[in-house]
């Protein structure tokens, strides 16, 4: 019986796809013209400098000469043979283990605050957008320095408060610190997102939970927080992805050394100073690339982990 | 009347298929000047004042050879060699260039550079030959020196009064200049010098003075990990009283005014090359006055110091114009009235004409330039055996970063200087 069901619809079914096979083509065909300025830009700018720098960093290259293929020896290297790379690594973490959370945390609670409709909201939320806009620019990062180094505004506000503490971005203990505040000054972007997040969140939950007669800590970690998940995981992956990132405000703080005491050098400036400044493009491109492969690993360790607490409103669970 | 497509109308098709093939769009570049006039490009990293009498000269120029047009391009040092590398690994590289001992390894090593010895358009003869001789290498003339500069060490008169420091006539030995800075440091709160452990060059001249140097000949290390140790130990004693200035302000040193402790009040001196004396008088609120480096010997050998290029202009391989090329260098570096423009700009003039015709009427900060080299003379060695390898800019900075570790207390004197052996290896095996 089945079989002969099957037999008799599959040739319409094979009908249909032939009739429109076609147009279909057709329809591709200029899908791939419209497509065609980002294919190309994609294939000569991105994808075929990422296939050269794979290749590069299994050599030896200095800009001069040809490259020089050593295998795996800029990896090797890197992993047993280098302090400043692990201590790269090691602040680049503590960066992004202090920053995310820290933004993360205020660009929510300032959400919330905005969420609710009072006089001048559309202010508030520009101003308080306005920086993550100004954020990755240098003239920002420049100011930060000012601010933080010695007798910049910080220093003189402490100090008549009787607290010494010199400049900021020149003592190691610190330096990161100013960093970690510019980044989590920028909060606007994941705020703007958190708030239209709060905005699809239904009034009637928060009803429903205050006549049960939960209080204001209970209906946010039980109503808000869990409707909130898969905008809180979006945020979080990007704010990963941009600290493992990031770079200009420790090249411009640091003018380009990382310093105090190798304090500020993240991964990537590390990287750009193998590679522009010592001329060591295929160690450079090999550093790349592991830094690529564990932001890989780390998104996709992320979305593993999400499917136990990312609540999906419509889903049984 | 035929229609032809226009030269650009072919260009631009031309470019289309050159960029859907990522092939050399540079084919369509104007490469010929009309009229057989050439255009040459000349860039160097200096301050405003540099950049000033470097365009003045190279207008004389420009009405002296009225076929050859020059542009110029300047930045600050960092930004200036990224841009050069790149564009030299591009195929670009402009005409003529101004390099320093590390970049000069690491171009004549790598075969960038052309021999400008025996050029017919460029008369070397009134250049002292110890000066010649840090452009040389394998028997060539590759680099010429854009000028004269020895070691010093500038310090704030009164400061030095206050504390009542005078500088021995026959210059320092070590132990008195520690004992004398850290006397400064204590008499004005304002410490004696600025610590000069974080530039390798101050640990190249102390090692010269006790017959070693950074490099041998053959771009390998010429030290060990004790010396460095003894060399950054005696630094750290002279911190903890005082001698040297704070972790604070040493981590920001990178040898510009800006960033320099003694011109921020938090050093009373500094050692640095006395081509930058002229910017320090134009920055610096004080009296300033200079003096040799500390030695336990006598006579040149033995003072730590020479008649090194700041700076040297160079021709690349690559250019397309190497006659015209020379014949600027050849005018900035002989013509009177080149000299005049540059002054001491890039140090004293390396031809010694200019030299004596400049130090007669220059300002007085390029005048106590020249009294500071006449009364220094018996101690200003050849610049031969000062050379720096490929490989030698990353170990500046690897020296640098390091040292911090040490100034913040996070390492050892003795584990540091073995980090910055086994780095250093790395980079001149690279």
């Amino acid at each position: 019986m089945t079989s002969q069901v099957l037999t008799r619809s599959a040739p319409s079914r094979a009908e249909r796809v032939v009739a429109r096979r076609p147009r279909r083509r057709r329809d591709r065909g200029a899908a791939y013209v419209f497509l065609s300025p980002w294919i190309i830009g994609a294939a000569l700018f991105t994808i075929g400098p990422m296939v050269a720098s794979l290749y590069l960093s299994f050599t030896n290259y200095d800009l001069f000469t040809a490259p020089k293929w050593i295998g795996v020896q800029n990896y090797i290297r890197m992993f047993t043979d280098d302090n400043h790379y692990w201590n790269a690594a090691f602040v680049t973490l503590k960066y992004v283990l202090i920053s995310v959370p820290l933004q993360l945390a205020l660009a929510l609670a300032v959400a919330m605050l905005l969420s609710r409709p009072r006089r001048g909201q559309g202010f508030y939320r520009s101003a308080f957008y306005a920086p993550s806009l100004l954020g990755a620019s240098v003239s920002v990062a420049l100011v930060w320095r000012a601010m933080f180094g010695s007798g910049g505004t910080v220093d003189r506000v402490l100090r008549v408060f009787g607290i010494h503490t010199g400049s900021w971005v020149d003592q190691p203990q610190y330096a990161l610190l100013t960093l970690v505040g510019l980044s989590v000054w920028q909060f606007g972007a994941p705020m703007v997102i958190f708030l239209a997040g709060l905005k699809q969140i239904p009034r009637d939950l928060y009803e429903a939970a205050e006549i049960d007669g939960a209080g204001p800590a209970r209906r946010f970690l039980s109503v808000t927080l869990p409707m909130l998940s898969p905008v809180l995981l979006f945020n979080l992956v990007l704010g990963i992805i941009h600290a493992f990132q990031a770079f200009t405000s420790a090249f411009v703080i640091s003018s380009g050394r990382g310093g105090p005491s190798d304090s500020t050098l993240f991964y990537t400036l590390y990287l750009y100073q193998r590679g522009f400044v010592d001329f060591r493009m295929g160690y450079a491109s090999a550093m790349a690339w592991v830094l690529l492969v564990v932001i890989g690993l780390i998104t996709a360790v992320l979305f593993r982990t999400a499917r136990g607490w990312v609540f999906y409103a419509g889903e049984d669970k | 009347m035929t229609r032809r497509p226009s030269r650009w109308a072919i260009c631009g098709v031309l470019g289309a298929i050159a960029i859907t093939l990522a092939g050399a769009l540079t084919a369509c570049g104007s490469s010929s000047g009309a009229g057989g006039k050439q255009s040459i490009r000349f860039v160097w990293w200096g301050n405003q004042d540099r950049a000033n009498a470097t365009q003045q000269a190279v207008s004389l120029f420009e009405k002296k050879y009225p076929n050859i047009k020059v542009s110029t391009e300047f930045s600050g040092y960092a930004a200036y060699v990224q841009k050069l590398t790149t564009q030299i690994a591009g195929g670009a590289a402009p005409d003529v260039i101004q390099v320093d001992r590390p970049t000069f390894g690491e171009y004549q090593q790598k075969h960038v550079l052309t021999n400008l010895s025996g050029n017919k358009n460029l008369n070397l003869g009134n250049i002292p030959s110890e000066l010649l001789s840090g452009g040389q290498a394998n028997g060539g003339q590759y680099a010429i020196p854009a000028g004269q500069t020895t070691q010093m060490i500038v310090y704030d008169e009164k400061l030095f009064a206050r504390a009542g420091v005078t500088v021995p006539t026959t210059g320092w030995t070590w132990q008195e200049f520690q004992a004398d800075m850290e006397k400064v440091g204590q008499a004005t709160g304002v410490p004696g010098t600025t610590d000069f452990g974080w530039a390798v060059d101050w640990f190249d001249s102390w090692l010269h003075q006790r017959g070693k140097r950074l490099y041998t000949d053959n771009g390998k290390l010429d030290f060990t990990a004790d010396d460095l140790t003894a060399f950054w130990t005696m630094t750290s004693d002279m911190r903890t009283k005082k001698g040297v200035s704070s972790p604070q302000a040493t981590t920001k040193m990178d040898g510009s005014t800006q960033n320099s402790a003694l011109v921020l009040g938090q050093a009373a001196s500094e050692m640095n090359y006395d081509s930058n004396l002229t910017s320090y008088v134009s920055s610096y609120k004080g009296t300033l006055s200079e003096a040799p480096l500390p030695s336990d010997g006598t006579g040149p050998s033995q003072s730590g110091m020479a008649a090194l290029p700041p700076v040297y202009f160079a021709v690349p391989t690559q250019s397309k114009h190497k006659d015209a090329a020379a014949k600027l260098l050849n005018f900035l570096v002989n013509d009177p009235d080149a000299g005049k423009a540059l002054g001491a700009t890039r140090g004293l003039p390396a031809n010694l004409q200019t030299r004596q015709q400049v130090c007669a009427s220059a300002s007085p900060a390029s005048k106590a330039v020249c009294a500071y080299e006449q009364t220094a003379k018996d101690k200003i060695g050849p610049s031969a055996g000062w050379f720096w390898p490929s490989g030698s800019s990353a170990i500046k900075t690897d020296f640098q970063q390091v040292y911090d570790n040490v100034i913040f207390g996070k390492t050892s004197p003795a584990s540091a200087a073995a980090q910055v052996i086994s780095d250093a290896n790395q980079s001149l095996n690279s």
